[in-house]
């Protein structure tokens, strides 16, 4: 197992190497660079440059190298010196900027995960043990029509229902007499009304899929014969349900656990931006729009990251609930 | 029912319905036979004629789809002589002769276990159901009935999963699974089918073996009629759903009455035979058992079909003697000789 | 003894079906998957004769009727008897309290919906010149008269007609995901196929390879690429663009699973009997390996394509995607961006149902043939 374990994460540092040349390739791939958009804009404005001036603009910003030096030059400022870069946006370090919003994206993007598994299980079991019930129907309704339902849409309807029953709009996850005199008791009731929409919208579609996934292979193991023979042994319902067949089930569900987090940042994207969140979605749209590239860079790279660690920690879990996969690496 | 000194187990009108999506199609169709203590009762037939679904009956094991009705009385410990099919399926009463007083031992071992936890903990889970809680006892059990059973290193095997075992290492441990709460009744499904032959003439000689120690009785269902001559007291011959043939196992070699039960043995190869002669093979294939025609199953197969008879009326067991039972017309005789037919 | 060789027959060819047969006849058991089909049939057939059906082109829009809900249709008189649909035209009122300009019905004149109306030219299937739409508009004398208009999913922010836009949208949000699909399947195939089956360092770099274009949420990654389309191009290029983003995700799961299954059958004696007979390792691929999962990757590609479909709606909503003059479902969502929009004009959101049913239609047919492509159990 351990064995296992430290081939996994040397594994990872050479797939972290490629995913960031990879997202680094991809970033820069549109023609032009930041100056050519800033300049754009500018020049819109009614402001005048000189050829001289994006000359120097560009050698200020270290665009004239190939975007293969530039490459060489950003990681070899975070492996070295822990700096991202620098966002033309902003003004400012790529770090700071995402350390603005990041714990609150990484705080949304886990209680998202969390409620995900938390609802979908139950309900997954709950399915596959009363197949073709009423319930299972009615699940399964809600499942294929969350799973239909782009997540942006979701959001606009579920803000225009909550719109016509209150007359408020909940846009973003803190009201402004929240940002204005900061967090007090009295309006933790209201934030966590503001953090069900988000958590509704962006976790939907996962929920649905999970409770899909549950549902088919506790059907799967419910049929194989193994229960058969726990039953012949005498084993009560429950403990062929949960022992035998959730923990044979549990795999595939956990083994996908990176990928709802993939979903997730993925779902609160576009989510976010609908909903004016103030989580890094909206950011990296307009980072990407306006070709900030080591902030668009880093957010991807970051998200990236997040979900090879999902993976690499599904993996191990994996092995720790399935003696076949631990044997098969052993030998 | 009555019952009567020493039979254990006796199945009264067996009938499993299975719901399938073009109706409802009737796999066992009426099946009556008692096990004695200490006797071991072979049920042969081919695959599909519903010796897999009479076995699992009895412990009420069957697929949700399947539903058996008529009576299967057991001589269980706590509860006297009881039907077993009145009892809830999945209540405490049933959960306490599974594993307990009637256990099973299924056709693939390799997929009987689950692959998710070890073998000792596996066989342990019955021990600790039916025998004690203390789970120290318990384990002591376990190994060693995983002994007796001829598990080498028995305490190293204790700790292994399912895919460190051979096929043929699986079906002892499966075995052991069974027995180890001495029961009184074992229910062999095809034990050997999916073994290698040497293997399988071991498993066999493990079970006869344990069965003079543990003193239950076995009912065996296969269909291989060569394993049934080494294994059984006596034999009860399965076709579509029905018993067409029931007798002491050397009877039904020397003497074999029904047209099916003699195309089966006909098929076996025997040591002797010249080189030339074909094994005998029976023609057509099993019927679905679903819009049944009346009459006899095998009519359509059968070489000594009596047509207006055997395609009219249903053949019942008839008694002929020395424990010999038969259903045909063309062995015992036409019911209704001589009457005209009103239906 | 006749009936019973009769139902020998039958059975016989039952055996003795190929698995495709078997597959098409489990399906057809599969109540909901065949709705799903012919549903699908209908849409993709919408879509094949948009210019028929719809009966307004996308360039025809007019300024009156931005942002009106679907047109009143009347069936009765003002006797209240039956009459042939009708509708009446619109006109702008000033309102005397407000000093607003609304949108009323101008009752005093009737114009009937009639079959098979001259409207605007096209070229059927891009080949039959034609005028004739399923329907439009006609005056009391008979005459057809395109200033007014019959919108029955209400009209857009620019006054074009939604039904027609939604079935001209259809061209493109039902074939990028087929198309896409298409590409992820050769793409997975063989990529999967050479990893799974040459192993060792290709093996090793395909996965590398899957595995880091799988850990980038597919969002941003769409995101960046499109944004890597370059401006100014022509719609079909565009097409072009964004159906290769969407398969640029699409092919890693399934080559995930073909290499998943090669390394499976690569053990089997088939395989080994083939290799002995001297058989190239190409054609053991192709005439070996994968009919042997074939049905099992067509169900992937199925349930796949809602995938992409959502990712096209994602895409084009954010303005990545098509962009206006083109429609797509997407771009038609795009209106209902804020709230105003939706709580002023629900009636935009009525691609969405498109959207879903389509969506949903995929599911279900994919779950049928899930269940088909496994025709002994």
């Amino acid at each position: 197992m351990r064995n296992y374990v430290l081939k996994r994460i040397l594994l990872f540092i050479p797939t972290l190497i490629i995913i960031s040349f990879v997202i680094f390739f991809i970033i820069q791939l549109p023609p032009g660079d930041y100056v050519t958009s800033y300049v754009a804009a500018m020049s819109a404005e009614g402001e005048v440059f000189t050829a001289e001036d994006i000359a120097h603009l560009r050698a200020q910003f270290g665009l004239d190298d190939s975007w293969v030096v530039q490459y060489i030059n950003w990681i070899k400022d975070i492996v070295l010196h822990g700096d991202f870069g620098y966002s033309f946006e902003y003004g400012r370090d790529v770090w700071s900027v995402i350390m603005d919003r990041l714990y609150l994206t990484l705080a949304v993007s886990f209680i998202i995960l969390v409620f995900q598994y938390a609802v979908s299980l139950p309900i997954g079991i709950y399915c596959a043990n009363h197949q073709y019930s009423a319930g299972d129907y009615i699940w399964s309704f809600f499942g294929f029509i969350g799973t239909a339902t782009p997540n942006f849409l979701l959001a606009i309807i579920i803000m225009y229902y909550i719109y016509v029953k209150t007359g408020n709009v909940y846009l973003g996850l803190f009201s402004t007499e929240m940002l204005q005199n900061g967090m007090r008791w009295e309006y933790v009731p209201e934030f966590l009304g503001r953090c069900a929409i988000p958590l509704i919208v962006i976790g939907t579609s996962g929920t649905c899929g999970i409770i899909r996934t549950v549902r088919a292979q506790m059907l799967d193991e419910q049929a194989r014969q193994y229960t058969l023979t726990a039953r012949a042994k005498g084993c009560s319902e429950a403990t062929i349900t949960y022992k035998y067949c959730l923990r044979a089930a549990l795999n595939p569900v956990v083994s996908g656990m990176a990928g709802s987090l993939r979903t997730i940042f993925s779902g609160s994207t576009v989510s976010a931006i609908v909903m004016n969140l103030a989580i890094q979605g909206p950011v990296l749209l307009t980072a990407l729009k306006s070709q900030d590239m080591y902030l668009a860079g880093t957010i991807v790279l970051i998200q990236a990251v997040l979900v090879l660690v999902g993976t690499l920690l599904s993996d191990i879990a994996l092995a720790w609930l399935d003696p076949r996969i631990r044997f098969s690496e052993r030998g | 029912m009555e019952k009567t000194n020493d039979v254990i187990l006796s199945i009264k009108d067996l009938k499993v319905n299975i719901r399938i999506d073009e109706g409802t199609l009737t796999a066992v169709r009426g099946v009556d036979f008692d096990i004695r203590r200490g006797e071991t009762l072979g049920l042969v037939g081919e695959s599909g004629c519903g010796k897999s679904l009479t076995s699992k009956a009895i412990l009420g094991i069957n697929d949700k789809k399947c539903k058996a009705e008529g009576e299967i009385n057991f001589d269980a410990d706590d509860l006297g002589w009881v039907n077993l099919l009145s009892l809830n399926p999945r209540g405490k009463e049933i959960r306490s002769v599974r594993g307990k007083q009637i256990s099973m031992i299924f056709q693939e071992p390799m997929v009987a276990f689950s692959p998710m936890y070890t073998i000792g903990n596996q066989i342990n889970e019955a021990t600790l159901l039916h025998i004690t809680k203390d789970k120290k006892k318990a384990k002591e059990i376990s190994l060693g009935v995983m002994k007796k059973v001829g598990i080498a290193n028995a305490e190293k095997r204790y700790d292994q999963y399912p895919h460190e075992f051979s096929g043929g290492m699986l079906q002892r441990a499966l075995i052991a699974m069974a027995l180890v709460c001495n029961p009184k009744l074992l229910i062999a499904d095809e034990p050997t089918t999916a073994l290698d032959v040497t293997i399988q003439a071991q498993i066999l000689e493990l079970m006869k073996e344990l069965q003079k120690d543990f003193g239950m009785s076995i009912l065996f269902i296969t269909h291989d009629l060569g394993t049934v001559a080494r294994m059984c007291d006596r034999v009860a011959v399965m076709y579509l759903g029905r018993i067409v043939e029931t007798a002491p196992a050397t009877e039904i070699y020397k003497n074999p009455q029904h047209p099916y039960t003699q195309g089966l043995i006909g098929s076996v190869h025997k040591i002797g035979t010249k080189a030339q002669e074909r094994l005998f093979s029976i023609e057509g294939t099993v019927p679905l058992a679903l819009n049944l025609p009346a009459g006899c199953g095998f009519y359509e197969r059968c070489h000594r079909r009596i047509e207006g008879v055997c395609n009219v009326y249903d053949p019942q067991l008839v008694d002929v003697g020395g424990g010999h039972q038969i259903a045909c017309f063309a062995c015992t005789g036409c019911p209704n000789a001589g009457k005209e037919e009103n239906a | 003894m006749a009936f019973f060789k009769k139902k020998t027959a039958k059975d016989e060819s039952y055996y003795l079906a190929s698995q495709w047969v078997l597959m098409w006849r489990k399906l057809q058991k599969h109540k909901l998957a065949q709705f799903s089909l012919s549903l699908l049939l209908v849409l993709y057939l919408g879509a094949l004769f948009a210019d028929f059906i719809a009966p307004y082109g996308l360039e025809e829009f007019s300024s009156l009727y931005k942002n009106t809900a679907p047109t009143k249709i009347y069936w009765e008189d003002e006797n209240g008897d039956f009459s042939r649909p009708y509708v009446y035209k619109l006109k702008k009122v000033n309102d005397k309290k407000t000093w607003s300009v609304i949108i009323t019905e101008d009752t005093s004149e009737k114009y009937y919906i009639d079959l098979f109306v001259e409207g605007g030219e096209y070229k059927l299937l891009g080949l039959i010149p034609s005028n004739l739409h399923l329907y439009g508009l006609v005056n009391e004398a008979g005459e057809v008269d395109r200033s007014v208009r019959v919108n029955i999913f209400g009209a857009d922010s620019t006054g074009a007609c939604i039904f027609s836009r939604i079935l001209f949208g259809a061209r493109v949000s039902l074939t990028i995901p087929f198309v896409s699909a298409a590409i992820s399947f050769v793409l997975g195939i063989l990529l999967g196929g050479i990893s799974g089956y040459f192993g060792g360092m290709v093996d090793n770099i395909i996965q590398r390879i899957i595995e880091v274009l799988s850990a980038i949420p597919s969002i941003p990654l769409w995101m960046a690429l499109s944004a890597a389309i370059p401006p100014g191009i022509s719609v079909s290029a565009m097409y072009l663009y964004i159906t290769i983003i969407l398969s640029f995700i699409g092919w890693t799961g399934l080559a995930r699973v073909v290499r998943g299954k090669f390394i499976a059958l690569r053990k089997e004696d088939f395989v080994m009997a083939a290799k002995l007979a001297g058989v190239s390792d190409f054609k053991i691929i192709i005439k070996h390996l994968v009919p042997g999962f074939l049905s099992y990757l067509i169900v992937n590609l199925t349930l796949g394509i809602p995938g992409s479909i959502l990712g096209e709606t994602s895409m084009s909503y954010l303005g990545l995607g098509m962009k206006a003059p083109a429609t797509s479902w997407g771009v038609l969502l795009k209106e209902t961006e804020d709230l105003v929009s939706v709580a002023q004009c629900p009636w935009k959101m009525i691609p969405l149902v498109f959207v879903i049913i389509t969506v949903l239609a995929y599911n279900f047919l994919g779950d049928g043939l899930r269940d088909a492509a496994d025709p002994y159990k």
